[in-house]
Order: C-alpha cells, then sequence, then structure tokens
C-alpha cells in the first residue's frame, strides 16, 4: 500500500473546492455538478464527513462531547480513508469528475488549530492522492460571521468550543475560524490553490471556476 | 521515523505512573499472565489499573460491527484502532500515569504496528500515527508459533474473518490464512525487539514459569520508579 500525494493516474479528475463554514462551497459544487453534466460527462460529488462506515460516529462523539484533539483528527482521517477507498478512487477509476467538498486541507486546518503537529497530520494523510485543481473560497471573517450567523446560527464545534478558546460564543467562532483562515492562508501556495473572493455575487464566482476547468478538460484527459 | 520529530512514543516519559504492556499473538497466554501479575500487585497494596485493546467507549463497538460485516479495509482497519487506542490512552491510562498508578496494558501501539504492517500498510505511517503514545516502561512479547496458537484458540472455533487474515486473500481455507497471517505478524513482533527493547519471553513453557520471569521483569521495572516490592 504505497503512500501516494504525488498526481494520480486515474482516468477520472479530482477536483477540490475548499474554505471555512459559510463559504459558498456547496453552492459553487451544485452549480458546477450541473455545468460539467451539461458538457456530457460523468460527474460525482463526495462531502466531507459522510462515509457509510464512520459519519454516524463522529456526530454521535460530538453530541455526547467524548472527543479529544487526537480522537478527532484520527475519526475524520478514517472517515476520509473510508470514502477515498469505497466512493472517491473507484470513481476516478470509472473517469469521473469526483468534486469534494473539503478535502485534506481542512483536516489540516483544524487538527492543527486544535494543537496537532502539522508534520503528523499531513503524514497521517499522505495516502490521500493530488488533487488536479484545488479551489479556495476566500471569505474574510466579519462576512462569514453574518453568513453563518443569518443562516445555520453558531455551532459549538464550527466555534471550536471545544478547545476552550472562549467562553462567549461569537468571541469564540471568530477567533476559531480566524486560526483557521491562517491555516489555508498559509496552504496556499504550497499546494497551489486557485483563490477565489468568496464575497464576489455566486455568478461571478461560478464563472471563474468553469474558465479553470474548461482548460482542465481541454487537456482531454477524459475524451 | 523521520528525523526532526519528536514524538513521544520515542522518548521516555516523566510520569509517576508505570506503565507495563504485555504483546504477542492470540493464544501467547500473555492475559492469564496479565490477570495473575494483577492480583499479585493489587495484594502488595499497589495502585493498579488494566486495559484491554479495542475497548474504548467511543468506538469499540463500532469497530466490532464493521469487523463483523467486513467492511474494513487495511487503512481504516488501521485508523478505527487508533482511534480506539487514542480515546483510552487520554481517559484512561494518562490519568491514570498521572495519578502514579501501575497501568498494565493488554496490548499496546506494538500490536498495530505488527497486525497493520503484515495486512500492508505503510511502516512509517502507522508509527507516526501512533506517535502520540507514551513509551511503556516494560513490554513483555510472548513468542508462540502461530501453528500453536491456532491449536490454542480454535480447538473450538474458526478463527474470525481479519485474525486469520482472510481479507488479504493468501488462502481460502481459514485455518491456513491464519497461521500464514499470524506468521507475518510474528515477523513484524521480532523486528520490534530491538526497534522498541521489547523482551521476548517463550510462550511455551508452563504458566508457573513464566510467572515468575514476569515477577523478576516487573520488581526490577519498578525499583527503577523507586517501588520496591
Amino acid at each position: 500500500m504505497e503512500n501516494r500525494n504525488t498526481k494520480h493516474e486515474y482516468p477520472g479528475l479530482l477536483i477540490v473546492i475548499e474554505g471555512t463554514d459559510g463559504s459558498g462551497k456547496s453552492t459553487q459544487i451544485n452549480l458546477l455538478k450541473r455545468w460539467i453534466e451539461d458538457k456530457s460527462y460523468g460527474c460525482m460529488v463526495s462531502e466531507w464527513k459522510t462515509s457509510r462506515l464512520i459519519a454516524n460516529v463522529i456526530d454521535d462523539a460530538k453530541d455526547r462531547n467524548l472527543l479529544n484533539a487526537t480522537t478527532f483528527s484520527l475519526l475524520y482521517a478514517a472517515d476520509f480513508a473510508d470514502r477515498l477507498e469505497n466512493t472517491i478512487i473507484p470513481a476516478l477509476k470509472a473517469g469521473f469528475v469526483v468534486l469534494l467538498d473539503r478535502y485534506t486541507y481542512t483536516a489540516f486546518a483544524r487538527d492543527v488549530v486544535r494543537g496537532q503537529d502539522m508534520e503528523w497530520v499531513k503524514k497521517l494523510y499522505n495516502f490521500a492522492p493530488e488533487p488536479d485543481l484545488t479551489f479556495y473560497l476566500e471569505v474574510p471573517i466579519d462576512i462569514l460571521l453574518k453568513r453563518v450567523i443569518g443562516t445555520t446560527g453558531l455551532d459549538y464545534w464550527e466555534s471550536g468550543r471545544d478547545i476552550g478558546l472562549s467562553s462567549d460564543f461569537y468571541k469564540s467562532f471568530k477567533i476559531y475560524q480566524g486560526k483557521c483562515l491562517d491555516e489555508y492562508e498559509q496552504m496556499k501556495s504550497e499546494y497551489n490553490f486557485n483563490s477565489i473572493d468568496g464575497t464576489l455575487p455566486v455568478e461571478e464566482i461560478h464563472k471563474k471556476i468553469v474558465e479553470k476547468v474548461q482548460c482542465l478538460l481541454n487537456e482531454g484527459k477524459l475524451d | 521515523m523521520q528525523e526532526g520529530q519528536d514524538l513521544r512514543l520515542f522518548e521516555e516519559h516523566n510520569l509517576k505512573g508505570t506503565l507495563i504492556c504485555v504483546e504477542g499473538i492470540d493464544g501467547s497466554g500473555k492475559s492469564t499472565q496479565l490477570s495473575i501479575l494483577r492480583d499479585w500487585l493489587k495484594s502488595k497494596g499497589l495502585d493498579v489499573i488494566h486495559t484491554e485493546w479495542n475497548s474504548s467507549e467511543l468506538i469499540s463497538q463500532t469497530t466490532k460491527k464493521a469487523k463483523k460485516k467486513n467492511l474494513l479495509s487495511p487503512r481504516t482497519f488501521s485508523l478505527l484502532h487508533a482511534v480506539d487506542f487514542a480515546d483510552r490512552l487520554e481517559q484512561i491510562i494518562i490519568p491514570a500515569m498521572k495519578a502514579g498508578f501501575i497501568v498494565l496494558a493488554d496490548r499496546y501501539v506494538y500490536t498495530a504496528f505488527a497486525r497493520d504492517v503484515a495486512r500492508g500498510v505503510d511502516k512509517d505511517w502507522v508509527r507516526n500515527m501512533y506517535g502520540f503514545a507514551i513509551k511503556p516502561d516494560l513490554t513483555l512479547y510472548y513468542s508462540i508459533n502461530a501453528e500453536t496458537s491456532l491449536e490454542r484458540i480454535c480447538s473450538n472455533r474458526t478463527p474470525s474473518f481479519y485474525e486469520a487474515g482472510m481479507d488479504l486473500k493468501l488462502s481460502n481455507n481459514p485455518y491456513k490464512s491464519y497461521v500464514i497471517f499470524q506468521n507475518m505478524v510474528n515477523t513484524e513482533y521480532l523486528q520490534m525487539v530491538d526497534e522498541f527493547g521489547l523482551v521476548k519471553i517463550d510462550a511455551q513453557q508452563s504458566i508457573h514459569s513464566k510467572q515468575l520471569k514476569m515477577r523478576e521483569y516487573v520488581t526490577n521495572c519498578l525499583k527503577k520508579k523507586g517501588i520496591n516490592i
């Protein structure tokens, strides 16, 4: 079982959209999926923490407040490994465009903010294939706050309440997501993120995304 | 392991307690030895706790269910056992070590190193993953060959799917597969005698003579901690 972390050689394409909560990832993924299918390519979406094997365990453990930083990291890695082996790689082998709502970078950011060593987390995920294209939707903290409060509301874990940053929900969210943003900022160049201003109108972001995706499709791998 | 990484597993701990582990494939008699040792230490008035592999509240039931359905790949098998271990480490082992207990662990990270690597998981990857573990004060490896192990545990049952390494498709016959797989596990254990300083003990000896030897090692280990029995 080799450790990859290199360009994959599957016939399909691996496209990742990253960003913090409320950055608009899901909206863009839905639009992109429709666009790709309109072009007559097979497209599949896989979201973070959705494996059949383990996603429920994570939700349950979060509800009962059973997680420490290490079990948090390892459970998410197990979820990812299960999806990679049972969903993502089979789809890549079958020549699909696989759209990923969050990828290993989410784990890098969150785990490091929870106090894990970056090298440790990177090695933990070194079996993940490198994406063909990674988009990062960048949204400043104040706008994120408004978006999240206006929709789902502040969540215990999204606010990093487990790491005791502040007993004030608002403050805690701001500090936690701010730290996550710092981590993303550092990963931008290291992992060739295509950074997009997430405060632009939905249609404009979509246009920027499909421009890049079109270039990738033009390489002809799927034809 | 790569340099420049200060993983806890590779450094002496400075906790008050003492961590004693037993390792070896099934049927090596390690659990019997550990439970006799526990009673003896308790009779000496020492604070002792005992913890077993794959027994955490957080995940052990999920892992057992997934195993029953043969749902696990070598990678997820490895990760789920690490979750279990991490949970017990934080909830049970480290608090007890801080409180000065003698912690008896029936299997420790070396079980994962042996089994997961035998399953084809990258050696460095699994060692890095468990790098957060604390280094034991003493680890006894009960060595027994796979054929004898099979006789001991399978007198009245077939070995389970993962015990027999059936996921690796080594043989369609679970008994044959068990012997091949557990021999691979033993090969990994043997390498760890030097790598991690495991103390190898011949598991073919009588329960009594194994216990005498165990007490000798444990007594010496505790002496270094300032505990005289």
